[in-house]
């Protein structure tokens, strides 16, 4: 009996101790200075973020500022947030995940933040979109965006005197072109669900209308009418990859493309640093999805890839936009550019990656709409959808599917789109 | 005819399971093989996968060292999974034994005994929420947390294996010590826990094994208390849009190395451990 | 003397096991009441939610992507629990027998189940979509992958699973075979049993409460599978490898659906609870009839 009791003590005694050593969360001051705490989304930059919080903590003397770069990042945010332990700004990108907590009320108005004005508007409109309903107030300050659309092994193309092409003709009529030399026209690596999305958004954004989503909870069109263009496209663009596209995965397209297999691929620039750990020395460059009949009809693809948001717990909300000031300023975007190829969103002149050559007007012109996707809940699975439908090639099918779906799924959100217009009124 | 079943060499079988053993040995050569590549040297093809490296230089486990704080993460990785077998192995043995020896008799046992064998079944992904949750408020956001969980996740196979492991220690046993007056509490540390010997391996092999590799437990109620486990530091080999294969590989080798060596200790403990003479 | 005897281990036993109960209700029972109160809401899982009382249970029954998991999640179990269970009685039996190199041997067969979930993914999606088709070719066969055939994917998940579950569970045969003493084979030798005669006759009927363990622990990782579909197809293609663990994953705690999820995962808990207490009874039953 006693060897059970003591067994029993030592067991209370560990649950005890653990207790009172458990959490003793850090404070708003270290050495009193106010301390920003931010957490961001991409793993794959905390190289860069560690540089520019050291500078900043060289450069202020009042606030201390402390990045971290989590894996995993939106199930870490998540479950921060399920503790209720905001962190004072997070870095994460324009998908649903953004709407999802403006919803939630987790996200604070920043739209008396002065340094919104040096953002280019196109990129605030973007946020604005991603809103289930209009919601007043600004949530997020872009940084920097991705654009997506089709990427070309330079080397090959000017050995061969291929043209870069405007319209989806020309496109087709290169496809056909480079077959005929012996060389794959793409790789797709549609065993990975996700990469069927990115040839998908930068077809819809040329082809269908840049709300096409909001229109459908309105209840205004289907995406039956406006995404069968779109759909066939993607048909027509299956025939120029490689054979059996479903065995192969990202990894596969990427290591094929970078080996000369294929003369292009069609994903986003945020690929390019996988394709370069195969060959480093390969000259990338990238053009606009010619989906459009017309060279006018084209439009970049490109969403915010990262951008800040102040959440409402933030005690300091002042310190909180001294970080944001800093973070905007000419020289950290620069560095934040050179590190992870990517277009800004701040409206000043930057040295872009040379990969975003062909892109260049688009982004300077400010030609651009968001990935579709950003619209898609993530449990609909609309990447699955469509690698069933290229599967099936049942182009009908996939539409009705997908627009029974998409009620099925967004309910609730429809159901706020149409209380909210019972309130306001049609616009 | 077979009366030297104990000392002849059975060669036929060990020759069998040398030829199955390329099941494994196939995976494992890709394994080293690419854990000592550089990403420039991945194809796709077949002759390109299968050849040997350029060089055979541990630069990829070096990196893979530094990049993961290996170090560090390994000490953690090696405490939870220790504590968490020495707990479960003193907590379940005890309940299986109760357990286990009560439930044909007893309504409440054997309600118990399906009680927890059934929360084998609960999803974990339903139960994440609230644990994150509950170990905020409890204040053990961290490795406590995490040990606490895995004791409780564990238990139903654990609890499962020791009262099936009961049935083949007889009763005699302790009904012996109980003549002779020892305490039940007694009986179970004097007799019957040392008995248990073989089980105590198998769980400890089976537990660790879990907790080992294991990504979401620590990641979800460890994430906001800053220090990380292997295979959470592991993760960062793999971003949204690129993998490190080669560094991930040696990664990976080098986190096998450890629960290899504690299974072939515990390998040797399930042998010796036979129910030996007291059977008899 | 007897009763008081009776008593106090009744008190000993008792005193153990409420407190570890008690433990195992904080730690499973709770969250999981948390759950089941979750699946009546829409909740994301963090944030505002509200109730939508049985709407949750009323669309999962309509679902047609939930009944297609189950499905799978079943057949996949179904296969692979066989499989895994008749190849790891077979290795246990080698493995425990009188055999050269047996440390060497027995280490090496448990690799499987320490590889990580990368690796294994990486290396089985070389085999299946580049090795396996080349060899089927050159025997003369078509080659495609199977991890791109809807028809066959599940296949090549189960593949993965036995490969990688089969050292645990020839473990446990290990450990079961040695309470099997040496004088009954003595003894079944005398009488000839040997071979299939004497795992029949002799060895099997001993080792079958590990036989029950090792069913139930099948069904419970197969049931419950989830890191080798990451692994291998994501659930692709065309979504016919989704488990339901999958789902309750991917679209309660990475989507939006937690409420919904959490509704499926409470019917699946109940199901597998039915499933396996009917099987333990069966089981029970026949332990007790040997």
């Amino acid at each position: 009996m006693k060897k059970l009791c003591t067994c029993f003590l030592l067991v209370s005694a560990l649950v005890f101790s653990t207790i009172l050593s458990g959490c003793s969360n850090s404070n708003a001051k270290i050495d009193g200075k106010t301390v920003v705490e931010l957490v961001q989304y991409k793993p794959e930059a905390v190289a860069v973020f560690e540089q520019l919080a050291e500078k900043f903590n060289a450069t202020h003397d009042d606030i201390y500022l402390k990045v971290d770069s989590p894996n995993d990042a939106m199930t870490i945010l998540k479950t921060m947030f399920i503790r209720e332990d905001y962190p004072d700004i997070i870095g994460i990108g324009g998908d649903i995940n953004y709407s999802y907590f403006i919803d939630s009320n987790i996200l604070a108005d920043v739209s008396d933040y002065p340094g919104l004005q040096k953002i280019k508007p196109a990129y605030v409109d973007i946020l604005e979109g991603l809103e289930f309903v209009p919601t007043e107030g600004t949530f997020g300050v872009p940084f920097v965006a991705n654009a997506a659309g089709v990427l070309y092994n330079r080397q090959l193309f000017q050995e061969n005197g291929w043209e870069i092409p405007t319209t989806w003709d020309e496109f087709m009529g290169l496809c056909d072109e480079i077959q005929k030399t012996g060389i794959l026209p793409f790789y797709f690596g549609f065993k990975d669900t996700w990469t069927c999305l990115a040839p998908w958004n930068a077809l819809a954004v040329d082809l269908a209308p840049a709300d096409v989503c909001q229109q459908v909870n309105r209840g205004e069109t289907t995406f039956s009418k406006e995404y069968r263009e779109t759909a066939e496209k993607m048909l027509q663009l299956l025939q120029y990859g490689e054979e059996g596209p479903f065995a192969y995965g990202y990894n596969d397209a990427c290591t094929a493309f970078a080996n000369g297999q294929s003369a292009m691929y069609t994903i986003g620039s945020y690929a390019v640093p996988q394709i370069k750990s195969v060959n480093p020395d390969m000259d990338i460059d990238s053009f606009v999805m010619p989906g459009s009949s017309s060279p006018e009809g084209n439009t970049l693809n490109s969403g915010v890839d990262l951008q800040f948001c102040v959440t409402q717990a933030c005690t300091n909300k002042e310190a909180a936009y001294k970080v944001l000031d800093f973070l905007l300023e000419h020289d950290s975007v620069q560095m934040y550019l050179d590190d992870q190829n990517a277009v800004p969103c701040v409206n000043e002149t930057f040295e872009l990656a040379p990969m975003l050559d062909g892109m260049k007007p688009y982004i300077e012109e400010g030609k651009m709409s968001d990935y579709q996707d950003h619209y898609y809940p993530s449990e609909m699975a609309v990447d699955a959808q469509i690698q069933t439908f290229l599967l099936n090639q049942d182009v009908d099918a996939f539409l009705s599917k997908f627009d029974t779906d998409w009620a099925r799924y967004n309910r609730d959100i429809i159901a706020m789109v149409h209380e909210y217009q019972a309130k306001h009124g049609n616009q | 005819m077979k009366e030297k079943i104990n000392e002849r060499v059975n060669w036929p079988v060990t020759i069998l399971l040398i030829v199955g053993l390329i099941t494994v040995a196939f995976p494992l050569y890709m394994t080293i093989v690419i854990a000592f590549k550089q990403p420039s040297e991945m194809t796709n093809s077949i002759s390109g996968i299968l050849s040997l490296p350029k060089s055979w230089s541990l630069a990829n486990f070096a990196e893979a060292m530094r990049v993961t704080d290996f170090w560090h993460s390994l000490g953690n990785s090696i405490w939870i999974t220790l504590v968490t077998v020495g707990i479960s192995i003193a907590l379940h043995s005890m309940i299986g034994y109760t357990i286990g020896r009560s439930k044909a008799r007893s309504k409440f046992y054997s309600f118990a005994y399906l009680y927890i064998v059934s929360g084998m079944f609960v999803p974990f992904a339903i139960l994440m929420m609230p644990l994150v949750k509950q170990t905020a408020q409890l204040g053990i956001a961290n490795w406590v947390g995490v040990i606490l969980c895995y004791v409780v996740f564990y238990m139903p196979m654990n609890v499962l294996l020791y009262s099936g492991y009961l049935t083949n220690i007889p009763m005699a046993l302790e009904e012996a010590a109980c003549v002779d007056g020892a305490s039940s509490w007694m009986t179970f540390w004097k007799i019957i826990f040392p008995n248990m010997k073989p089980m105590h391996a198998t769980v400890a092999v089976l537990t660790a094994l879990g907790t080992w590799n294991d990504v979401m437990t620590p990641l979800v109620i460890m994430s906001g208390s800053g220090s990380t486990t292997l295979p959470l530091a592991q993760m960062t080999f793999q971003t949204q849009f690129g993998t490190n294969y080669n560094l991930a590989f040696a990664s990976y080798l080098l986190a096998l190395l450890p629960i290899l060596v504690f299974y072939l200790i515990c390998q040797k403990q399930i042998l010796n451990g036979v129910v030996n003479g007291a059977v008899k | 003397m007897k009763g008081t005897k009776l008593d106090s281990k009744q008190k000993t036993y008792l005193l153990i096991t409420i407190p570890i109960l008690a433990l195992f209700f904080c730690f499973n029972t709770l969250p999981l009441i948390k759950g089941v109160i979750y699946s009546f809401t829409n909740f994301r899982g963090y944030g505002d939610y509200s109730w939508v009382g049985l709407r949750n249970y009323i669309d999962l029954f309509q679902d047609g992507r939930v009944g297609r998991s189950y499905w799978f999640t079943f057949k996949l179990a179904f296969v692979t629990t066989i499989v895994v269970n008749v190849i790891s009685l077979i290795l246990a039996l080698g493995l425990n027998s009188k055999i050269k190199f047996k440390s060497a041997l027995r280490g090496m067969y448990f690799i499987p189940n320490i590889l990580g979930a990368l690796v294994v993914g990486y290396i089985f999606n070389y085999f299946f979509t580049y090795i396996l088709p080349a060899v089927i070719q050159m025997v003369g066969g078509q080659g495609n992958s199977i991890l791109a055939s809807t028809k066959w994917a599940w296949f090549a998940i189960m593949i993965v699973c036995a490969w990688q579950s089969i050292a645990m569970n020839t473990i446990i045969y290990i450990s079961g075979l040695q309470t099997v003493p040496q004088d009954v084979y003595e003894a079944g030798s005398i009488d000839g049993a040997t071979g299939w005669a004497q795992f029949k006759h002799l060895t099997f009927p001993l080792i079958i409460p590990f036989f029950s363990i090792n069913m139930v622990l099948c069904m419970k990782n197969f049931l419950m599978v989830f890191d080798q579909i990451m692994a291998l197809t994501k659930g692709g293609p065309a979504q016919s490898t989704e488990s339901i663990s999958f789902l309750i994953y991917n679209n309660g705690m990475s989507g939006g659906q937690f409420g919904f999820q959490s509704a499926n995962a409470v019917v699946f808990f109940i199901m597998i609870v039915v499933i396996s207490v009917a099987q333990m009874r069966f089981t029970g039953k026949k332990e007790e009839q040997l």
